[in-house]
């Protein structure tokens, strides 16, 4: 029972981002990483969810023994892997209770499920009404977003910048909800972020800093301190 | 002289040189059919069309409404069944008339033979069609719940005419559900006058046979702060054309136009509008938007018209086509002729095929492509169908939405 990542390699627009990445995590756990603009947070991220553009050239996902790579993203995400993005897009004319219905939710008490998830996060009930993630501010789409995540409770949950755009009182709901959902499915939570508040409520189990597309330190809860006080330059890969 | 021609010629033989319906024939014989060769006919299948083929008919033929016709009509306040253009059937409402009209007058004030004078197939209507079907609603009525108008065709050819007026301060919605039409040619026209200050909705739901050629014109004249909404929807026919005029010819006058299709198999649909501005502080709000699969194609061609003197108008036009497939085809044409300077007025139009980063974030969810695919047409077609009249917006959403599943959808 894990996501295991191997040796991962990525190419956008022709040129290598992930160089070899790695990375192991279990159910209920807690997974940061960190990293500089430009070191393949997101090019992760993506590459995981199948986004187009994001080439694999080399190395291995598994989930829970199932390969990753060779499933379509529909796929990926019905096996467990579920990618709350950075800037959510705007799906004119669809509602989120069918996007979340053609995704596999139960049609039974499916909008009150969202209400729920909408109340934990502070999230104004009737902005589930509107087509997904229209006319929502950017703290609305990431709340939007961590809705979906409750209800269809993934295995494995990926953040991408989840604290960008969110104010402190958002943010701390946010870990918060995270931080239940490893209790309350044993959802593994694998979170991209700039930042260290948003582990102030979220305790992470690792923490990987990232840099030029590898990991090139891995650590406990401590490491985002020293983070903190001494930057990413201590880290940085040499090319 | 052709068969056609022949039998519309004889139907008309008694009639003296001045009756409208004769003035309205020289007139069509005089200008002829239109050919590909006119620049607003361009896209249309016309090598394979033949008026021979059609037969002008004298009395209604024999055929049943659908069930999504009768479900219309179960949801209507009063319901006013034609066939083949003559009124076969009317109920009654407080405050509505519907009636029958020999008048040779077009509303505003011009004979049909002039006001439809360039239009071969308005001039067609003008000479063959039955008696004018009225619908009157007195002033300051308001009526609750929509006047379905169930207009089916069962003959080889059939002209609808069709004036609805709306008084001062009257308020009406009318839905107009075409359908039937195998092998035929369907040319209707409408008319509608909106007084000062009444508010008119119409939707018109063209569903016929996959074999008809439909030739539809409308006109809408508004005066004083009248306002018309105004929904085509077209899904049938294998030729539909549909032509959507409006004059805003008092201040502050108001329109609302959406125009919508599904294009499949071969059809060719081909909307035209034209938002006329006569007057100052009028409004005008234009969106077209319709999907081609299949070997489909559409046509798109829009005319904002702003004369001098209509101060303060605000028009605008809008246009997005969708194709859903590499065969399928869509010209978008929007035109402006503005001749004053005190005004707001934009245009903007798109053709492409669904957004590959808007489908990846559905499948991202956990949601199977085709599925994304269904969900991100629908959404297309959404902001059309909220614009229906919440009495029959679930029965043409949920028959335009059958239409759909049964299009095939192929993506780049």
């Amino acid at each position: 029972m894990s996501l295991l990542i191997e040796g991962l390699r990525v190419e956008v627009a022709g040129k290598e981002v992930l160089r070899g990445f790695d990375l192991a995590m279990g159910p209920g756990e807690v997974h940061v990483i960190m990293g500089p603009n430009g070191s393949g947070k997101s090019t992760l991220a993506h590459a995981l969810a199948a986004r187009p553009g994001y080439e694999v050239t080399g190395g291995s996902v598994s989930l829970d023994g199932t390969d990753l790579l060779s499933l379509s993203a529909s796929e990926r995400a019905r096996a467990g892997l579920l990618l709350a993005l950075q800037q959510p897009l705007e799906v004119p004319g669809v509602r989120p209770v069918d996007l979340l219905a053609a995704a596999g939710a139960a049609r039974e008490g499916l909008r009150e499920a969202m209400s729920g998830e909408a109340a934990r996060l502070g999230l104004r009930d009737e902005l589930l009404d509107r087509f997904v993630n229209v006319d929502l501010s950017g703290g609305e789409r990431k709340r939007a977003e961590v809705v979906q995540i409750g209800v269809l409770r993934p295995r494995y949950a990926m953040l991408d910048e989840i604290d960008s755009g969110l104010d402190v009182d958002a943010l701390g709901a946010v870990a918060r909800r995270l931080d239940a959902a490893t209790r309350e499915w044993g959802c593994g939570v694998l979170a991209i972020t700039h930042f260290r508040r948003l582990l102030y409520e979220l305790t992470p189990t690792m923490i990987h800093v990232v840099s030029a597309g590898r990991v090139v330190a891995t650590g406990g809860p401590e490491l985002a301190e020293v983070l903190e006080r001494d930057g990413y330059e201590p880290f940085r890969a040499l090319p | 002289m052709t068969t056609f021609l022949a039998a519309a010629a004889d139907s008309l033989s008694d009639l003296v040189a001045s009756d409208v319906r004769r003035r309205c024939w020289d007139r069509f014989v005089a200008v002829g059919l239109p050919s590909t060769a006119d620049e607003v006919w361009r896209y249309a299948p016309l090598a394979s069309f033949s008026l021979d083929r059609y037969a002008p008919s004298a009395k209604p033929g024999p055929g049943r409404a659908s069930a999504l016709a009768e479900s219309l009509a179960a949801r209507g306040a009063l319901v006013v069944r034609l066939v083949d253009g003559f009124l076969e059937e009317s109920g009654e409402l407080p405050g509505v008339s519907v009636g029958l009209s020999e008048s040779p007058d077009s509303f505003g004030g011009l004979a049909r033979d002039e006001r439809y004078a360039a239009d071969a197939f308005a001039l067609l209507n003008g000479a063959l069609a039955p008696a004018s079907v009225t619908i009157d609603v007195a002033p300051g009525v308001t009526v609750d719940g929509p006047i379905v108008i169930l207009n089916r065709v069962n003959s080889s050819a059939a002209f609808p005419r069709l004036q609805v007026s709306l008084g001062r301060s009257a308020s009406a919605t009318i839905v107009e559900c075409l359908e039937g039409g195998t092998d035929a040619l369907v040319v209707p026209v409408s008319e509608y006058r909106v007084g000062a200050d009444a508010e008119l909705r119409v939707v018109t739901y063209q569903r016929l046979e996959p074999s008809a050629w439909h030739v539809g014109r409308t006109l809408a004249l508004l005066e004083r702060d009248a306002r018309l909404r105004q929904a085509v929807v077209g899904i049938g026919a294998h030729y539909d054309r549909s032509r959507n005029d409006a004059e805003l010819f008092e201040p502050g006058a108001s329109n609302e136009l959406r125009t919508t299709f599904l294009g499949s198999g071969e059809q060719v649909h081909d909307f035209r509008t034209h938002q006329l501005h006569l007057a100052p502080h009028t409004e005008s709000t234009l969106l077209a938007k319709g999907a081609v699969a299949d070997y489909s194609r559409s046509i798109y061609t829009g005319l904002i018209e702003i004369e001098k003197g209509a101060k303060r108008t605000d028009a605008r036009q809008t246009n997005r086509n969708l194709l859903l497939s590499p065969n399928a085809h869509a010209d978008s044409v929007p035109n402006l002729e503005i001749r004053e300077n005190d005004v707001v007025c934009a245009h903007a139009s798109s053709v492409g095929p669904l957004d590959e980063i808007e489908r990846w974030y559905l499948e991202s969810r956990g949601v199977a492509r085709a599925e994304a695919e269904r969900l991100m047409i629908g959404g297309f077609y959404n902001e059309m169908m909220v614009a229906l009249p919440p009495q029959v917006a679930s029965l043409v959403e949920a028959d335009v939405a059958a239409a759909l599943a049964r299009v095939e959808v192929v993506t780049p």
